[in-house]
């Protein structure tokens, strides 16, 4: 688990170039050479390969992809045809992928919204609550649930949480709590916002509860016994000494569990609901995220003769790696500057 | 970096023929959900008596099935819907009535799952683009007088299909020739840009269709016939539909048949017809022809004979036909006319 | 110096309590996916649906479970290949600033939507190249995923060799390959092999990469690299379980089960397995 945040955490020493000034290994630094270019080599080969792939999509769309909520891949019986940009689609064809970019924010957000707090409290909970005896068994049951496959979260989703909601939860708080923002109006069918958001976030946690839990871990046990020293109780000793002394360490785990929560597929794609053109009024309705439709859209997407939706679709993908490669990388800088703060 | 790739191509390409060389002849099927319960009769009764084949089948869309089917990845892609002329000027593919099939309007109404509602073309379009959002709604008790008290005053959920569908396009039909205002907003295909409707849900396939209609209280979906057990043992009810005479029909063998005979004798030689909305007052509106796509350029010679061989087993009338298997998913077969037009378009694959 | 006031002690109770209180709903919500799906899926997971393939959405998992096995398999032989290479490459003949971007890269790697690789895979090879849905190209969807933990793990551990053992081994006159395969391969052993076991669980759990490049058969997957698609256990989990069938609910479940089953075991062997790897070998 000590790796999970990449390497800014434990940096190697730098090693003497040994082996470089001798010939003979040419052949074994080759091969180990070209292993070590395979993942930069995906990489660019992925953006590039998408970036050419949907550029005509790009182009037709404009902006349209992020301001327009209609997603529509055009009149597949007709004959007509639309041109823009000097690129051909179905009649009334129109790539607006708002609706996906907004239940991906939104999901991931509500999903931090829930797994933030839990998760700090949980590890707080691991590293001084947990009798020692004890801590090897609750650790062992962390890592349990973060290899937990998605569609086995998506599974349990179907079958209890989406009743759940849609039966119970649901028409419940949109009668007596339906006063409060984002609580009212018609409760839907179980499948949305909520039922994603509370997979996501039972998801992102395993991993962020232990990555606070290690850095916690890590931090000088003398800051909380100092604090202690000074008279203030155990809690505020973990919320005024410990916890600000590791605030890097905390926010990059939650922008890398942010990343995945923004990629996630599977679970999300199980329970919700598909959302097209049109925004959720409320925590119960139905969403759809960029990676869910990338998932169900591609094959209608396959039936567009002019090739623009799935090339839209790729447009959509480019996105979704852009907004992740964004958020893995600051996620990453901010760690690096902790480290070099830490290191001065 | 590409003498590499096209080692491992090269090397792949070996272990593929190969590989080939040894194994029975596989054949993908993939497409529609309403096909899938037929074929899973078909082949397992088909591959004991030719197990030099191994027919996969497979669950997914029409949309896959008919996306599938022209990039070569499926030989046989089952489609309710028959593809666009967009479509075939990408390259030619044949498309082969396999049987007709109808669409049930379900519903899951507490205590109306029993009583057969009475819906028509403009309500459904009404409900699927958010003019009509409550089961009390004026308009549909005026088309069900004598259970109009009993219509509950809560929020309809309209489950759509997220996945490309026939289905959706059978539907979208149905609602673009009885409904103006449809024809001339969402239109029709295998997959629609859906009306904003802020109760909406999407699901996948028929079996997501039947297994979110159940879990889901005041909701209405489109749903094949080959369904009807399961619908059925869901509980759930299905509607009467307003047909082009203004008469409300069940989706029953006479009504399938009733409405197939008026347009059957349309059908071109490619085939490609729709058989929604038609005229005779017991006609049932929303009905099909189940295709099999296939691209008339199979891999090779052994891939085209196999897949011949099932076709033409598949539209025999003592074969995939035959009332076994038919009257289990409740299609009816297809008239002795259209068995011949399917034949010669069988005939025509190549390897 | 702050003042323990009662009111902060009674805060600082209250805050304690909610802390034991998450931990423990944590706790609660896995025991009751976990039993969720074992009280589900044991009842389904008779010997026959062992060994019986899959017809339509009943029968057996026999092809799902062979097929998934293949296709971990062949995308842990290829990321152990590239994953260990990198991590050799980067401890042993990188300079600094070659390290950094390949660190840098595996880092994005390990931040890109599974998706997105299936994606890409899918138009890449599928479609462009003609593979059509295959073992190979969904074993290299697998390997793009794994890569990541299988280099991290492998560089942590090839750079936590220590100098001493290094240095000794040079002066003694051994060759610079000797030094990497005979001293710091077998002593990072355990780390990557913790890594690879990793890698394992994510592949068996992966869904979304393979939708699109592995495909799905009913029948036992053959050996042939691409034209010839392969059934995995996710797959019965995502679509079984929305067929209005109680035989494919109940595959479903079985699948869900078995999978957990697999991960669980595979994550208890590299935790005790590991240990006691690094206690015979280094004596504690």
């Amino acid at each position: 688990m000590d790796s999970n945040l990449g390497y800014a955490g434990g940096a190697p020493k730098a090693r003497l170039p040994l082996l470089q000034r001798i010939g003979t290994q040419r052949v074994v630094r080759f091969l180990f050479g070209s292993a070590a270019t395979i993942s930069t080599l995906v990489i660019v080969l992925m953006l590039v390969f998408l970036g050419i792939y949907a550029f005509p999509a790009i182009r037709f769309n404009g902006l349209g992809i992020l301001t327009q909520s209609v997603w529509n891949i055009g009149d597949q019986y007709g004959s007509g045809h639309v041109v823009r940009a000097g690129i051909t689609a179905m009649q009334g064809a129109q790539f607006g992928g708002l609706v996906f970019v907004f239940g991906t924010v939104v999901t991931a957000f509500v999903a931090m919204l829930f797994a933030v707090p839990l998760s700090l409290l949980v590890a707080v909970a691991l590293v001084y609550r947990v009798p020692p005896r004890l801590r090897p068994l609750v650790n062992a049951v962390v890592e349990l649930m973060a290899g937990v496959p998605s569609v086995v979260y998506g599974l349990w989703g179907i079958v209890v949480l989406v009743p759940f909601i849609g039966q119970r939860l649901g028409p419940w708080t949109t009668e007596h709590l339906g006063f409060l923002p984002f609580l009212g109006g018609p409760a839907g069918s179980g499948n949305g916002l909520l039922a994603s958001s509370v997979l996501l976030s039972l998801m992102a946690m395993p991993f962020m509860v232990a990555t606070i839990r290690d850095v916690i871990l890590a931090q000088e046990k003398s800051i909380f016994e100092a604090s202690m020293a000074l008279g203030s109780t155990s809690w505020q000793a973990v919320t005024k000494a410990v916890m600000p002394s590791v605030t890097n360490g905390i926010f990059a785990a939650v922008l890398v569990a942010l990343g995945r929560a923004l990629g996630e597929t599977m679970a999300v794609l199980m329970v919700c609901g598909g959302a097209v053109g049109i925004f959720a009024q409320n925590i119960f309705q139905s969403v759809n995220t960029i990676a869910a439709v990338i998932v169900s859209q591609l094959e209608s997407a396959l039936t567009d003769p002019t090739g623009l939706a799935q090339k839209s679709l790729a447009e959509l993908a480019l996105m979704l790696f852009v907004i992740t490669l964004f958020v893995n990388i600051v996620a990453r800088l901010i760690l690096h500057g902790a480290d070099r703060s830490g290191e001065a | 970096m590409r003498k590499i790739s096209a080692a491992a191509l090269a090397l792949a390409f070996v272990l593929t023929s190969a590989g080939s060389a040894l194994a029975a002849t596989k054949m993908l099927e993939t497409g529609s959900s309403l096909v899938y319960p037929l074929m899973n009769l078909w082949v397992a009764t088909y591959q004991k008596k030719n197990p030099s084949v191994e027919i996969t089948t497979q669950s997914t869309g029409s949309g896959t099935g008919i996306a599938q089917a022209v990039s070569g990845v499926a030989q046989i892609g089952a489609s309710d819907a028959y593809m666009s002329n967009g479509q075939l000027a990408q390259g030619k593919m044949l498309n082969i009535p396999l049987a007709i099939s109808a669409q049930q309007i379900n519903y899951n109404i507490p205590g109306l799952n029993n009583a057969h509602l009475n819906l028509s073309g403009p309500v459904l379009a009404g409900i699927y683009s958010g003019k009509i959002t409550m089961w009390d709604n004026a308009q549909i008790k005026a088309l069900n007088r004598s259970i109009a008290s009993k219509l509950p005053h809560q929020t309809i959920i309209p489950i759509h299909r997220t996945d490309g569908s026939g289905d959706t396009f059978i539907f979208s039909q149905y609602l673009s020739f009885s409904t103006p205002s449809w024809k001339n907003g969402p239109g029709y295909g295998t997959s629609i840009s859906w009306p904003a409707v802020a109760t909406a849900v999407g699901a996948n396939g028929n079996p997501g269709m039947v297994q979110t209609c159940q879990n889901t209280r005041y909701s209405i979906a489109y749903i094949g016939v080959s369904f009807l057990n399961q619908t059925n043992k869901a509980g759930l009810g299905f509607a009467a539909l307003k047909n082009r005479a203004g008469r409300f029909v069940l989706p029953t063998a006479s009504t399938i048949s009733s409405a197939a005979g008026t347009l059957v004798g349309k059908t071109p030689n490619d085939e490609r017809i729709s058989l929604i909305f038609a005229p005779g007052a017991n006609s049932y509106p929303i009905i099909n022809y189940e295709y099999a796509i296939v691209n008339p350029k199979q891999a090779n010679g052994q891939v085209a004979n196999e897949l011949k061989k099932f076709l033409n087993w598949a539209v025999d009338r003592n074969g995939g036909n035959s009332a076994h298997f038919l009257n289990a998913v409740r299609f009816i077969p297809l008239p002795a006319s259209i068995v011949e037009k399917s034949r010669k378009q069988i005939a025509s694959i190549k390897g | 110096m702050r003042a323990t006031t009662l009111r902060n002690r009674v805060s600082g109770q209250f805050w304690w309590a909610a802390s034991v209180v998450a931990l423990l709903l944590v706790i609660a919500v896995l025991v009751a996916i976990f039993g969720f799906v074992i009280s589900r899926g044991l009842p389904a997971l008779k010997p026959s649906v062992l060994f019986t393939v899959t017809s339509g959405t009943s029968g057996g998992l026999a092809n799902a479970i062979a097929g998934t096995f293949l296709l971990v398999i062949c995308g842990v032989v290829l990321v152990t290949l590239i994953g260990i290479g990198t991590a050799l490459w980067m401890v042993e003949f990188a300079n600094p600033s070659q390290r950094r971007l390949v660190r840098f890269a595996i880092d994005v790697l390990a931040g890109v939507p599974s998706i997105v690789v299936g994606y890409f895979l899918y138009v890449a090879l599928v479609e462009s190249l003609g593979w059509g849905f295959s073992l190979l190209a969904g074993a290299i969807s697998l390997t793009i995923i794994m890569l990541p933990f299988v280099v991290r793990a492998a560089d942590l551990a090839l750079s936590g060799v220590p100098r001493a053992l290094r240095d000794g081994a040079i002066a003694l006159g051994a060759r610079p390959a000797t030094v990497t395969f005979s001293i710091a391969i077998p002593w990072a052993i355990p780390g990557i092999l913790t890594g690879l076991l990793v890698a394992t669980g994510i592949g068996l759990g992966e869904t979304a990469p393979l939708i699109y490049t592995a495909g799905w058969s009913n029948f036992m997957p053959s050996l042939a690299p691409t034209h010839s698609p392969v059934g995995y256990l996710t797959y019965v989990v995502w679509t079984f379980i929305s067929m209005p069938f109680s035989d494919s609910h109940a595959l479903a479940y079985a699948a869900a089960a078995l999978l957990m089953i697999l991960i669980f075991t595979l994550n208890l062997v590299s935790r005790t397995a590991v240990d006691y790897w690094v206690l015979r070998t280094r004596g504690g």
